[in-house]
């Protein structure tokens, strides 16, 4: 059985990766504000498309394709928290607030006469 | 690492990246990796001890072991049919001491990508980061787990 | 179950997820409430086209699809940053000071 053991190994990778997507578009749309969704899209989002790659890497057994799709996971972990950063920021001063659970907003006090510092 | 060593994997990405690993190609791609280091030979910033390769791939092991943590517990916190009460989100401000550019966005990638914290903005001196916490327990122990984990590997990797 | 039938079976079950994901995506992107919203919950439906993309090229054997979801993940990038520049131009113009 040792033939197919890279179908089961990247088979068991990509219904993860999957899952992990699946959860979250979940935390997306049950979330309850701008960036605590945020967490739930660039965390588990780049695990699960990263993991679909990698599971071509491992089904395809070929040194080219395999090559091209680690270098799409790292592309993949390098650009989503730069995305998810510039969205946060971007919402943030175009007045998005966080949501009224939130504890402490140290950013908020940022351009006030007490800079948030040590 | 020295240029010819530096000319190999070159050529050898390259025969990758263009699927192709016969004679010519590679020596095509070797052709074109010599002249790529031929004209960022100012910029080569000369030996790197393999100390510092070592603590890269510690940042490396760190960072991918952190990644796949912070996937399940995001996934764990979205399947709570208690959503609301299980979170406690704040931002917090998070003093940093790193000195380049590179260094800080280096540090709030990698704060991005790991369990339940969020780069949301930093200072225009490059003092600050401003973390997004998805669940807020001492704020203390968040900032000191950035500052003994990932700001200290950063600073190894970079000095 | 052999291996041939066992892939067939992953990948089957990965599409389905991802049609879920695909669908819960469209969900927050219908509901908004704000732009922002909306944007992250594009960028993640890139995400998951690009999941679609590489779950066929398993299913198939035609790994010419991996380039595709590269471009795409690439181009999922771009668009984000277009229309997170989008929303921090759009906040300013309307009179509050950022």
């Amino acid at each position: 059985m040792l033939t197919g053991l890279e179908l089961y190994l990247g088979g068991v990778v990509l219904v993860l990766g999957a899952a992990f997507t699946l959860l979250a578009a979940i935390g997306v749309v049950r979330l309850p504000d701008l960036y605590t969704r945020m967490h739930a899209a660039s965390k588990a989002g780049a695990v699960g498309g990263g993991l679909i790659l990698v599971a071509v890497a491992v089904v395809s057994q070929d040194a080219a394709v395999a090559t091209r799709a680690i270098i799409g996971v790292a592309f993949l972990l390098l650009t989503t928290p730069v995305s998810a950063h510039l969205l946060a920021r971007a919402s943030y001063l175009s007045r998005y607030k966080p949501g009224s659970q939130t504890l402490i907003d140290e950013l908020a006090s940022k351009n006030g006469q007490n800079p948030a510092t040590e | 690492m020295n240029p010819v060593f530096l000319i190999i994997v070159l050529a050898l990405i390259w025969a990758a990246i263009s699927g192709n690993f016969s004679g010519l190609n590679l020596l095509l791609g070797a052709l074109i990796g010599g002249v790529a280091i031929w004209l960022l030979r100012d910029a080569w910033a000369g030996p790197r001890s393999t100390r510092k390769i070592r603590r890269v791939l510690s940042l490396a092991a760190l960072f991918l072991y952190e990644l796949m943590a912070s996937a399940v517990r995001v996934a764990i916190v979205v399947m709570r049919p208690d959503l609301k009460s299980a979170l406690r989100p704040a931002i917090i401000a998070v003093p940093i001491a790193l000195k380049s550019d590179a260094e800080v966005t280096l540090l709030a990638n990698l704060i991005t990508l790991t369990p339940g914290t969020l780069t949301v903005d930093v200072s225009a001196d490059r003092s600050v980061l401003y973390v997004h916490v998805l669940d807020m327990g001492d704020r203390e122990a968040v900032i000191s787990d950035i500052a003994n984990g990932f700001e200290k590997k950063v600073r190894e990797v970079f000095e | 179950m052999t291996a041939e039938l066992f892939i067939d079976w992953a990948t089957l079950i990965a599409l389905v997820l991802l049609g879920l994901a695909l669908v819960a995506s469209m969900v927050r992107i219908v509901i908004g409430p704000s732009l922002s919203d909306r944007v992250l919950a594009l960028d993640l439906l890139t995400v998951v086209a690009m999941g679609f993309i590489g779950a066929i090229a398993v299913r198939t054997g035609l790994w010419l699809y991996l380039d595709i979801a590269i471009a795409l993940a690439l181009l999922g990038f771009l668009a984000t940053v277009a229309l997170a520049r989008y929303v921090l131009l759009r906040g300013h113009a309307d009179g509050e000071v950022g």
